[in-house]
């Protein structure tokens, strides 16, 4: 069995937890209009980091995260040979040093913190972070290790500003995910780190309980969602039907929600499919942008704040029904129980991946 | 209990299918390696000339190692094949080209961009085997044997039945392909285990524990 705790977050909206979850109650978005920050020097909404500038970024915000982490769990977990630490990241430092990305961070990471293990980077698209958690769950219910410390982290750069402009896939207000006026996606940065174990008693704080969930292929498109959202419906399915876990118990679903037209669209279609829309849902999008390779930790950090906390947040941006299928978007914070939470991500190379936490 | 059964080895001069020749570059032609490879074994997949390099290896190879073993497309459901990839150095080549459209050539190039990820060329595997099951890139500092047979085995023991394995070692001077198929039930094939994993990766400049 594997336990889930110690959320960290950093994000524009705050430094540590309790800054980002008080910015979450009060509907605060990260995401302003940069001047200059597209290809022909056009301004546009991201959500980045204030005063996060210089060389070796990436590296910076591992650390930090790192760092609080090490505050919440009891002090000998990090060093231990049991432990090893998961980073899900899509492009890492590409601004220090393109040709390796991931090498010189990680490496910094086992000096600095006295790791025992050599950290495995997670890099499979906007997946990556809900991926990276199913892999710890699965080492740890493999007992191949007892500890995993997941840190998401990715920035905006001009390279991925770039890359998604080529695309026509950044909205030109901040993003409105599910909405019918939604244009598209709004870039962000940001980093989260969870621990997962087998070992209830490392936690400062009561952890969760994480059941591994599953990925699936849509095998359709490299940069498009399936039409059908049959990638999402297989790891839903599975990530439901592996642990025993039906849709009466799931109080809420975290999407994805990137607030592209297919993308929305699709995932309406597969939770119609599922017979899910009639359960909660937001997508945090409008809060932290598109943080790609750390979004699924960043969404399920705050997934854990709302168990603990006892809220569930208002889908931010969306207004009005905005895809074929109508789901049960929260349009308001409302104070609920939540026991159960379904979270899901879809990205690009077709990957879709689910988990589900709950409370203990 | 679960078994390597079939292996591909692409490097800078010569590819092989279970250790043995199946292919030696041409230094005098005017195509690339991999497009050589790709003629000379008569495949027909368009696309392939879309793709970028870690996508056009990981797309000979596992071609390749079909061929050798024709039961891995017929033999499974649509979601028991996973793939478990790996490299590192990500997407490199592919950003750095990506960078130089933006940088010195006018414009940011749609189609390098949607390759500047790794994962990618899973994705075209899966959709030239229609294959749903489960994928992951992980990014290492060199082939470590004991994490793929680790982690393939974690896969085996969770739905999947088959995993196609790959490290996608592509960098301007070099290239270190090695893909690979480990089964949970097998006629034929070595158990898998690091040692088995390292003695069949080992003919390369991998380093492996």
């Amino acid at each position: 069995m594997a336990y889930i705790g110690a959320e960290v977050m950093i994000s524009p909206l705050g430094e540590t937890t309790e800054e980002n979850w008080l910015a979450l109650c009060e509907n605060r978005s990260g995401i302003s209009l940069v001047p200059d920050a597209g290809f022909d020097k056009e301004g546009l909404y991201l959500s980045k980091i204030p005063g996060l500038t210089g060389p070796a970024r990436f590296r910076g915000l591992l650390t930090r995260a790192l760092k609080q982490i090490s505050e919440k769990i009891d002090p000998a977990i990090l060093p231990s040979a049991r432990t090893i630490v998961l980073i899900s990241s899509t492009k890492g430092e590409l601004d220090g040093n393109i040709a390796d990305q991931f090498g010189e961070p990680a490496a910094a990471l086992i000096t600095e913190f006295h790791l025992a293990h050599q950290p495995i980077i997670v890099s499979n698209a906007c997946i990556s972070g809900v991926l990276a958690i199913n892999a710890a769950a699965n080492f740890i219910n493999a007992k191949i290790y007892d500890h995993v410390i997941v840190i998401g982290c990715d920035l905006i750069s001009d390279f991925v500003v770039y890359g998604f402009q080529s695309l026509f896939a950044i909205s030109d207000q901040p993003c409105m995910p599910f909405d019918a006026a939604r244009k598209g996606i709004s870039m962000g940065e940001g980093c989260a780190a969870v621990v997962v174990s087998s070992d209830r008693e490392i936690y400062k704080d009561q952890p969760l309980r994480l059941f591994s969930g599953a990925s699936a292929n849509d095998a359709n498109h490299i940069s498009g969602p399936s039409r059908t959202g049959e990638g999402l419906v297989r790891s839903t399915k599975k990530t439901m039907n592996n642990n025993g876990i039906t849709a009466s118990e799931i109080d809420f679903i975290c999407a994805h929600g990137t607030a592209t037209l297919y993308n929305d669209e699709m995932e309406s279609i597969a939770f119609d499919r599922l017979n899910l829309t009639h359960i909660p849902l937001n997508s945090l999008k409008g809060y932290f942008g598109h943080t790609l390779g750390a979004a699924g930790v960043i969404e399920t950090s705050v997934c854990m704040q709302m168990i603990r906390q006892g809220m569930l947040l208002k889908s931010l941006g969306f207004r009005e029904k905005g895809t074929s299928k109508e789901l049960n978007i929260v349009s308001a914070n409302k104070p609920a129980q939540i026991n159960t939470i379904l979270k899901t991500a879809s990205g690009f190379g077709g990957g879709n991946a689910a988990l589900i936490i709950r409370k203990i | 209990m679960s078994f390597i059964t079939t292996y591909c080895h692409l490097t800078k001069d010569y590819c092989s299918v279970n250790g043995t020749i199946a292919g030696r570059r041409d230094p005098e032609s005017a195509d690339s390696w991999f497009k050589q490879i790709y003629k000379e074994k008569e495949f027909v997949y368009p696309k392939f000339y879309k793709m970028d390099i870690l996508s056009q290896a990981g797309f000979l190879a596992s071609e390749l190692i079909k061929r050798a073993n024709p039961e891995l497309v017929t033999r499974y459901k649509d979601d028991e094949v996973a793939m478990l990839f790996g490299n590192d150095n990500s997407s490199a080549e592919t950003d750095v080209r990506f960078r130089k459209s933006y940088q010195e050539n006018g414009a940011p190039s749609p189609s390098l961009f949607v390759y500047t990820l790794p994962n990618i060329v899973m994705g075209e595997i899966a959709i030239i085997n229609k294959w749903y099951g489960e994928n992951m890139f992980a990014v290492l500092p060199k082939f470590v044997s004991g994490f793929f047979v680790d982690y393939a085995q974690i896969l085996l023991a969770t739905g999947s039945k088959a995993v196609l394995c790959g490290w996608l070692g592509i960098k301007d001077k070099s290239t270190e392909v090695f893909l690979f198929l480990i089964e949970k039930q097998a006629a034929v094939g070595i158990p898998s285990n690091a040692d088995n994993l390292s003695a069949l990766a080992g003919n390369t400049s991998f380093t492996t524990d």
